[in-house]
């Protein structure tokens, strides 16, 4: 693990060199990202001029789940920005090179893949959340602070065992599938209270492509109780985010061993 | 002991079918077909430390799936593999540490940053320690020339300089067994002879047991003392080079220059009952093709004795040809029958 940890900083160390001599590419970087997620943003703040709430939901609750969404995905995309895996590490036999050396397969990936930047998504979604906080006038302890840590924590761990899972898929299929935009798309319904939805998308958003636990649910815990109390699950977070990771993991493992190599 | 045992090795790969035109394509939407390939057909082999084994065959014929399987990167179907004394796709991150693996065709190095910082990088990957990689560096850095190389970005070294570095990535960690695949591909002479004279000169100081594939024969001719040929996923020859020669090679060449212009009717005149074949080259140059079973002495002194000659040359056939032929001739199996055939 400490050895892990001393190779990623070695990456973070080349990264940085490398990228920072493009300046201007970082900062194109940081702001598409941030672009996208003030579309979203306003989307919901358009959605609000017509509505007072949402499924029971205020317009300040929506931006704050928005706000805490944001903590867990700029994490995400720091470490797991996998999109291009099957494109750069099936097809191409990128894959070849990461197998013959000593460290876990995916460790290795995931650090070649390093994306920094997204971490300003993260700043911003918790500033967005502390603005709806003091807005909402909740109350605020320093329990909070560890529970949304613990929270946020399984959030990531849940979008790296989907994404990480989604990756694994490409050393069973032959060709790189569209699977992975289409995942992408459902995730982002996630962040949007979900008991708007009826009972079947409900019920697949919470226990089979457990998106409601990186938005609405952990979120919920710091709002005030609804009438169906999402908030019951959002201690469940950090246990889903365990069992997914470790599903995610296991197919991964197991995928490596159907890994077939590219071309000569 | 042995470096790699491997015994009924074989991989099979599953092939989608593609069938033709639009409708094929709509038909492979809904119902797929696949066909079993058989890459590599139970094949055996045993290299001990500290041999340098060559490993060819045409394209396709199972070089590469073997070598990928002997590193880690493929899982067997069926068959033992031990390299080294691990199974490598088992224990695959304690097994990588004692091997060194270079594709001619895709670079271990990283792209952006200086060649330096891709070692560095490397050393931490592998956990060697500072000193020990300061030495290894050093040594490998004279050797083989990069001193001024090493703060380049990868991406603005030539071919044959980041060759070279490639190598030595392969070796920071001291590995005992070196795979090579094609590590000589699209390299100039002098880099080719730079890279086999290096080659012969670790496995010499350092035992290093080394495995190569190429397509360039005189990488073999320079550095193996052991051939493994490959067809269609099975082994068609295992041994020396110099047996290859003697258990493929035909005859030899004799080419002679005369005085005057010397009709080919003559010279087969000359040589009557001997089993030799003339071609004409020039007005005055002819070769004379003498197989195995007629001394050469003979026809020589036959040739010497009826005609003006200026100079004689004799021609090994060499290994390119008896490859080539080999090659060509499907397998080994056919042309060691076709031999027999024109040997009788």
């Amino acid at each position: 693990m400490i050895r892990y940890m001393a190779l990623f900083w070695e990456y973070i160390k080349n990264y940085a060199k490398t990228r920072l001599t493009y300046r201007a590419d970082f900062w194109i970087e940081v702001i598409s990202d941030l672009l996208f997620q003030g579309m979203n943003l306003i989307f919901i703040l358009v959605v609000f001029q017509h509505t007072p709430t949402l499924g029971g939901w205020s317009e300040a609750e929506v931006v704050f789940v928005y706000g805490f969404f944001m903590i867990p995905y700029g994490v995400f995309s720091t470490f797991f920005g996998i999109w291009n895996f099957s494109e750069r590490y099936i097809v191409k036999g990128e894959m070849d090179r990461v197998l013959t050396r000593p460290a876990h397969s995916l460790f290795q990936v995931l650090i070649e893949n390093v994306d920094p930047p997204s971490l300003i998504g993260s700043l911003v979604g918790a500033i967005i959340m502390g603005i709806c906080w003091a807005e909402l006038g909740l109350p605020f302890g320093v329990i909070d602070v560890l529970v949304l840590l613990l929270l946020v924590l399984g959030a990531v761990l849940i979008y790296a065992g989907m994404y990480t899972a989604l990756s694994a898929i490409s050393f069973y299929s032959d060709a790189p599938t569209g699977i992975v935009p289409l995942i992408y798309n459902i995730q982002n319904y996630g962040r949007y209270p979900v008991n708007i939805y009826n009972k079947i998308i409900r019920f697949f958003l919470t226990w089979l492509l457990p998106f409601a636990f990186v938005g609405v649910i952990p979120a919920s815990f710091f709002l005030e109780k609804k009438a169906d109390d999402l908030s019951q699950l959002a201690l469940l977070t950090p246990v889903m985010g365990l069992i997914v990771f470790g599903l995610g993991l296991a197919l991964w493992n197991h995928g490596v061993k159907r890994y077939r190599g590219a071309g000569s | 002991m042995l470096a790699i045992d491997v015994k009924d090795l074989r991989k099979d790969f599953r092939v989608q079918k593609n069938r033709e035109g639009l409708s094929g394509a709509f038909k492979d939407l809904f119902k797929r077909e696949y066909r079993e390939v058989r890459a590599v057909k139970d094949i055996s082999f045993r290299i001990p430390q500290g041999e340098i084994c060559g490993y060819i065959g045409e394209n396709g014929a199972g070089k590469s799936t073997t070598i990928k399987m002997l590193t880690g990167i493929l899982v067997p179907t069926a068959g033992q593999l031990k390299v080294n004394g691990y199974v490598p796709f088992k224990d695959r991150e304690k097994f990588v540490n004692g091997i060194g693996v270079v594709f001619g065709q895709r670079s271990q190095l990283w792209w952006d940053i200086g060649v330096i910082e891709s070692f560095q990088l490397l050393r931490k990957v592998y956990r060697v320690s500072e000193p020990d990689f300061r030495k290894r560096l050093d040594n490998l850095v004279e050797r083989l020339q990069l001193g001024d190389l090493l703060n380049r970005p990868v991406r603005k070294l030539s071919l044959g300089q980041r060759m070279r570095c490639e190598l030595v990535a392969s070796l920071l960690h001291n590995p005992s067994i070196l795979f090579l695949d094609e590590p000589t591909i699209g390299l100039d002479i002098v880099v080719k002879t730079e890279i086999r004279d290096f080659l012969m000169q670790m496995n010499k100081e350092e035992g290093t047991t080394i495995l190569l594939t190429t397509h360039d024969l005189q990488d073999i001719e320079a550095l193996c003392s052991r051939v493994i040929m490959l067809d269609d996923g099975q082994i068609i020859y295992d041994g020396g080079l110099e047996d290859l020669k003697a258990r493929w090679s035909k005859g030899r060449e004799i080419q002679f220059q005369f005085a005057a212009h010397t009709p080919i009717a003559r010279l087969s005149g000359l040589t009557e009952g001997l089993d030799v074949s003339w071609s004409v080259e020039n007005d005055v140059t002819a070769k004379l093709f003498v197989p195995h079973s007629v001394s050469v002495s003979d026809a020589m002194a036959r040739v010497v004795g009826g005609a003006d000659i200026r100079d004689i040359k004799i021609f090994e056939t060499n290994t390119d040809e008896i490859v080539r032929a080999i090659y060509q001739s499907g397998s080994a199996e056919a042309a060691a029958a076709k031999k027999e055939i024109a040997s009788s």
